[in-house]
Formats: structure tokens, C-alpha cells, sequence
């Protein structure tokens, strides 16, 4: 990995089309602005690590576990 | 065509509806091509199965059908896939869901809604995509809409 050490106001680019800019920092907290082109998807790990989670945990499912959830839903939509 | 699934067993699936996933699904890299397959007894739920690993299916329901405002913003998904042109109507949105094991004699059903797969019924195209900006919990409680 490449480890640059930067200041609040500086900048970073990255490619031809993007550039990181180190808004604000404050104690642990570092505001980070970025300016890349509308199809590159930009996310928080942590979120696409929980989807990855859900995924993965859903695939464990077995078919009995799922239906009897199935029997438990049918029942609360149908208002029993 | 004929597909291996470690559910279900040998099952016979239409050919012309296996779904391609160009990116995927998060969690499991590699593995492209999946069908949807419904079965009575697991309704609403259904499973989304990879036709190229048995064992990989995961449960996914309509969220609508417990979050009937359920919303985000398809003209994205839609120009980062390239699929302009494409009816709103074509666009089916599924949920990924889960039962806790933790809590399985409570029988705690939560879905994903952080991270809705898009399938395109026009060109058979599926897309998992990963919401940000929103309130949107990543484990829903599905009774709690019921």
C-alpha cells in the first residue's frame, strides 16, 4: 500500500480523473472530499463489508430453517 | 439446461432464464450466473442460486411486501449498468434475507435493505447494489412490517 502523509487544505490525484482532498482534521477524525467521475462507485467499507456479511450468512441457510421462517411470515401477513 | 444445487438436487431451469450478474455479488467473487427458483412452500422467500456453485444460494424475498415505501434511486443503477431505455416495470427489486441462527426460536427474519438485488427482466441482467446515504438498516426486522 501507498502511505502519503498529507495536511488539512492538500490534495491528492489519483488516475487522470480523480482527486481526494483532505478537507478537515480534528482529532481522530479526518473530513476527506472527493471529485471522481459520476461511474466510479464510491462507498464506506464498512457498509459493503456488511453486505457482504448478510450475503454470506444467507447462503448458510438450509431449505427447513427457511421454510418454516416462510410458514411463521404466511401466518403474520395473513393475520393470524 | 439442467443445474446442480446442493438444496434441491439435479433441477431442470429454463435456459433462457439464467440471470448474469457482470458484477457479481458481493461476498462471492466469481460466480456470474444465477436463477431464480420458487418453491410454494418457501414463499414469499425464494432463492437466488448460482448455477456454477451448488452450495451458493442465497434467500431473498420482495421487500415491498413488508416496507411498501420501500425506495431508492433506480436512475442511478440503471446509467451505472447501462441499461437506459429500460421500463421501470422490467426493473424487479428483491431483498437479501436472513434468519438469525442466534435467535432462531424467536424466529428473528431480517432482509437487507442497504444492499437491494436489481433484476432486469429485459436483458436478464442482475445487479446487488450497495446503497449509501440512507436510513436504510442493513438487518431489517421483517415481523416488525407484517
Amino acid at each position: 500500500m501507498l502511505v502519503l502523509t498529507r495536511r488539512a487544505e492538500e490534495k491528492i490525484k489519483i488516475g487522470e480523473n480523480t482527486v481526494v482532498s483532505i478537507l478537515e482534521v480534528d482529532g481522530g477524525t479526518v473530513k476527506i472530499g472527493i471529485d471522481a467521475p459520476k461511474e466510479v462507485t464510491i462507498l464506506r467499507m464498512e457498509v459493503v463489508e456488511q453486505i457482504q456479511k448478510q450475503n454470506i450468512e444467507s447462503s448458510k441457510r438450509d431449505v427447513a430453517t427457511i421454510n418454516s421462517a416462510a410458514e411463521l411470515l404466511k401466518k403474520r401477513f395473513s393475520g393470524e | 439446461m439442467k443445474i446442480d444445487t446442493r438444496k434441491f438436487g439435479t433441477i431442470e431451469i429454463d435456459s433462457n432464464k439464467i440471470l448474469t450478474m457482470p458484477e457479481c455479488l458481493p461476498g462471492f467473487p466469481g460466480f456470474t450466473r444465477f436463477a431464480l427458483l420458487e418453491d410454494p412452500k418457501s414463499a414469499p422467500f425464494c432463492w437466488f442460486q448460482s448455477t456454477e456453485d451448488p452450495s451458493l444460494a442465497l434467500v431473498i424475498m420482495s421487500p415491498f411486501l413488508f416496507k411498501p415505501d420501500y425506495r431508492f434511486n433506480l436512475d442511478n443503477v440503471i446509467n451505472a449498468r447501462n441499461w437506459s431505455g429500460v421500463k421501470e416495470e422490467n426493473l424487479i427489486i428483491y431483498v437479501v434475507v436472513n434468519i438469525s441462527e442466534r435467535e432462531e426460536k424467536k424466529n428473528s427474519i431480517t432482509a437487507n435493505l442497504l444492499g437491494p438485488l436489481v433484476i432486469n427482466s429485459e436483458n436478464n441482467e442482475a445487479v446487488q447494489v450497495v446503497l449509501s446515504d440512507t436510513n436504510y438498516s442493513h438487518q431489517h426486522n421483517v415481523l416488525d412490517g407484517a
